[in-house]
């Protein structure tokens, strides 16, 4: 799993990922020193993607933007998150553009 | 006859097409058309393309006016003016309206946009509308451009006083040609428009734009489907968001992301929380420390120009 996650790390674009069943942690390419935006990303998404489920609602991307970083949660599957961190300045489509490439590879391996 | 040339820019209302016309000597070239935005708010018409006036100087010598729109949505018609119609200007006025909620981020804004332009001139300044709101003062203005790293001359004007946007050009043009009689000048102008005043009759009673809350703003914005207004606590203030789905929704990122900003204070302040998704209208929360707003998009619409439209909207919003 961790190699998939790798390829979905892209300089200029996702600095590092981490993928989520639930709120727990099944791979992840947060550094260290990225632990804290790890633990936000995974703490608000879930909440998040738990609320849109329970209301039925179809939402599968979430964008929180925090100092001069942003974290992307996209529903993978349905009980499936993928995390990205990446450069508020880097463009939300091309983090989405990115993740739909390695989105299969992800879903196959899951 | 020597030629020379300014360009004016700024925000929307910050008094472009008013410091222009104070100053021109003809009739001035204005492109104003009916405000589709959130400035619907301030004005009910805007600059669309560009303004141009001249002033005469002297008999040698005379100033080609130049402004641009204010909103970024014209930004195609910045780089046509800058790249060709005042590539040679000799300096920048940047006019800031004081009673923005946060006028140094039209600076920062600006002086990114034009970074380029400002390299080969100066940049000068002009604060208006200090007559509605006094503060930021000058002190605030020179401590603050200081801190940014901006070296710049800093000037108080009411745009529709010629006198007062005549010292503005001199400070550009005061060095630049020294057979330019300024008090001449200035007293040539200032009868002049006098004249054209008394000419003219009673000046028309100035059309106040309606009272427009900041919710009936945000629903005049192509691609938005409701607003909600938060106060500094993030309570609701107002809302008009119709789909309870929605609601419920906007209300949930609203108190995750008050659980998570003062924990999360240390990583810097959270601006903005979207979600989406490809058959659901896109909802959005931007935070500001004083105010927050919510918003519900078509989901076609870009994450940019809600960011833009929404950062726009809370800039003119009562705390």
């Amino acid at each position: 799993m961790i190699e998939s996650l790798v390829s979905v790390d892209e300089p200029g674009v996702i600095e590092s990922s981490c993928l989520l069943r639930g709120s727990e942690v099944l791979s992840s390419t947060f550094p260290a020193d990225k632990r804290n935006h790890e633990t936000v990303g995974r703490k608000a998404f879930s909440y998040i993607f738990t609320y849109v489920s329970k209301l039925r609602s179809k939402h599968d991307e979430a964008h929180l933007e925090i100092g001069d970083k942003r974290l992307s949660g996209f529903v993978i599957q349905p009980d499936m998150v993928l995390i990205c961190l990446s450069d508020k300045s880097c463009s939300v489509v091309k983090v989405r553009n990115h993740v739909n490439e390695v989105r299969m590879n992800l879903q196959s391996e899951a | 006859m020597t030629d020379y040339k300014i360009l004016f820019t700024g925000s929307v209302c910050s008094g472009k097409t008013t410091a222009i016309r104070s100053l021109s000597a003809i009739e001035t070239v204005d492109t104003d058309a009916n405000v589709s935005d959130s400035a619907i708010r301030r004005k009910q018409k805007t600059t669309i393309a560009m303004d141009y006036g001249v002033l005469e100087l002297s008999e040698n010598s005379r100033l080609h006016l130049y402004g641009t729109p204010g909103q970024e949505r014209f930004k195609f018609m910045w780089q046509l003016i800058t790249s060709d119609l005042a590539h040679d200007a000799e300096a920048m006025v940047l006019l800031v309206d004081n009673t923005r909620n946060d006028p140094f981020k039209d600076i920062r804004f600006y002086v990114e946009e034009f970074r380029d332009y400002l390299v080969r001139r100066r940049l000068i300044i002009a604060v208006t509308h200090s007559d509605q709101r006094a503060n930021p003062n000058f002190d605030y203005y020179m401590n603050e451009l200081k801190r940014m790293g901006l070296f710049t001359t800093v000037f108080f004007i009411d745009a529709r006083d010629p006198a007062a946007v005549l010292t503005v050009i001199k400070e550009v043009m005061g060095s630049r040609d020294k057979s330019i009689d300024w008090p001449a000048l200035t007293e040539h102008l200032v009868a002049s428009k006098q004249l054209l005043a008394a000419a003219l009759g009673e000046p028309e009673e100035v059309e106040e734009a309606p009272e427009v809350s900041l919710l009936d703003a945000a629903m005049n914005l192509r691609g938005i489907t409701g607003a909600m207004h938060l106060d500094a606590e993030r309570k609701e203030l107002s809302s008009n968001v119709s789909s309870m789905q929605s609601k419920a929704l906007l209300k949930s990122m609203v108190n995750m992301v008050s659980a998570l900003e003062s924990k999360i204070a240390f990583m810097g302040s959270i601006d903005s929380l979207v979600l989406c998704g490809p058959e659901q209208e896109t909802l959005s929360i931007f935070l500001e420390k004083e105010q927050a707003l919510g918003l519900c998009s078509d989901k076609g619409l870009s994450l940019t120009v809600i960011r833009d439209q929404a950062a726009d909207l809370l800039q003119w919003s009562e705390k």
